[in-house]
């Protein structure tokens, strides 16, 4: 019988979900870091995540290559695996055929058991049993513009979810290359929210829909702002997504994808713009961006961050992250295996891990 | 029914309560896919996709033809029959 793992309290816990295997990272001090690898070696992780309000369930995107794709969980750090009693698969009458899942959303806090994912296909999938079985959200499967989407250079993905916690029928949902779309009524019916952003790749800059948006994530505590790094540009809505302010402002480039907030302090956020056809650092050197004042103004944090003419770091849509210490701890995961930490809200940055694959997500939770 | 000898690759036995090999009745290539889902369930979802069509690096060799050269899935199967279910070379 395997002994089950356990970190003593105050440990925090970083998920690392890779091109080959999900990997946790662990540190009392943020300063001192142990990788380790999981049972899950080998496959596609597109995301991982702890769900604290059910002792820590591990969940974990395993995206095979071969023999299909499944959703996990992990009762006990990693080491052992479990699949859905009935796992995300979508009906045989939909036609479609499940390619990746992407990502993990644990439910709101007064929604103790309910979990939320997002596939390519893009579809919404809700679970109200700790992810023993799963629905698909018919208003997105049955959306009336839906034969119009058109899949990103990734997929049809949904990639971000936003469960409202102030209002139990309002949720958002990020969808490359369809955009932002909101519901009002729990998931029956959901409309475009893309006023204001832009699709520059296409003949109408600012259509209803067909945004590529990459990220998108809620204030934490004023639950109308929303923050979104999308393929041409960033933004922020003070209205719940009814439109949207570019908060570029001097960014070297609107393209990037990751987005991580501060929680302690909300009107802080990061982004890693990058390059937009190599899709990596500007000019050798690899930085974040950061803001304190919701994108009036952004700063270049680079201590501790590589530089050199062979510096070309890429980091994906969810390779960032924060933890909820205060200062707030920050992680970014490069496409090329290096895992950055900061643990000052970004002043500070220093290399906790090399030679990973590449990494698809890291996400944070202090035990 | 014919009785068809499966083997199965390294990743799918653990499913397959760790057996290599196992007789699996069916007369043709979809009846032993659906036999072996009532015997491993989630089986068939690592074979096949969610619309019944076999995923796309996912071979099946009725001795040495793969099942997309033949009638696929509708493949028949007769007694004694070597199937094997190989992933493909391919990725990266």
């Amino acid at each position: 019988m395997v002994q089950q793992k356990r970190y003593s309290p105050g440990t925090v816990v970083l998920a690392v979900g890779t091109k080959r295997g999900l990997f946790l990272l662990t540190s009392q001090d943020r300063v001192h870091w142990t990788v380790e690898p999981t049972a899950l070696n080998g496959n596609k992780i597109f995301y991982a995540v702890f769900d604290p309000r059910a002792d820590y369930r591990l969940f974990a995107t395993d995206n095979g290559d071969f023999f299909g794709t499944f959703l996990r969980y992990s009762d006990d750090f990693g080491q052992t695996w479990q699949e859905p009693r009935q796992g995300i698969q979508f009906p045989e009458k939909s036609g479609l055929k499940l390619q990746n899942i992407w990502y993990v959303e644990p439910g709101r806090p007064d929604e103790p058991n309910v979990v939320y994912v997002g596939t390519d296909p893009a579809c919404l999938w809700t679970s109200k049993d700790n992810g023993e079985t799963w629905e698909p959200n018919a208003g997105l499967l049955e959306h009336p513009t839906r034969e119009q989407w058109g899949p990103g250079a990734g997929g049809l993905c949904l990639h971000s979810i936003v469960a409202d916690p102030s209002n139990s029928d309002r949720m958002w949902v990020g969808i490359s290359a369809v955009g932002c779309l909101r519901t009002d009524d729990g998931g029956k019916s959901w409309k475009f929210v893309n006023k204001n952003t832009r699709a520059d790749f296409q003949p109408e800059r600012y259509p209803e829909f067909g945004q590529c948006i990459h990220r998108l994530l809620q204030h934490p505590t004023q639950p109308d702002i929303l923050y979104q790094q999308n393929h041409c540009g960033v933004y922020k809505s003070l209205n719940a997504g009814d439109d949207w302010i570019d908060v570029r402002g001097p960014l070297p480039s609107d393209f990037g994808f990751p987005l991580a907030l501060d929680p302690h302090h909300p009107e802080t956020f990061y982004v890693v713009v990058e390059e937009g056809m190599g899709r990596h650092n500007f000019g050798g050197q690899f930085t974040v961006y950061r803001t304190q004042n919701a994108g009036e103004e952004w700063e270049q944090l680079t201590h501790g961050l590589p530089s050199g003419p062979n510096v070309r770091l890429g980091v994906l849509r969810h390779g960032m992250c924060t933890d909820k210490q205060d200062p707030c701890g920050v992680y970014v995961g490069t496409n090329t295996g290096q895992l950055f930490a900061s643990n000052d809200r970004g002043e500070n940055w220093q290399l906790i891990a090399d030679y990973l694959p590449s990494i698809y997500s890291v996400s944070a939770i202090s035990l | 029914m014919p009785v068809a000898i499966v083997t199965l690759p390294p990743v799918l036995r653990e499913r397959a309560d760790n057996q290599t090999r196992l007789n699996v009745e069916g007369a043709t290539v979809r009846e032993i896919i659906e036999e072996l889902e009532r015997r491993f369930p989630g089986i068939r979802f690592n074979l096949c996709y969610e619309t019944g069509e076999l995923r796309p690096y996912v071979n099946i060799f009725i001795e040495k033809e793969n099942i997309r050269y033949l009638q696929g899935l509708d493949t028949p199967v007769y007694a004694g029959a070597h199937i094997r279910v190989l992933p493909s070379v391919a990725g990266g």
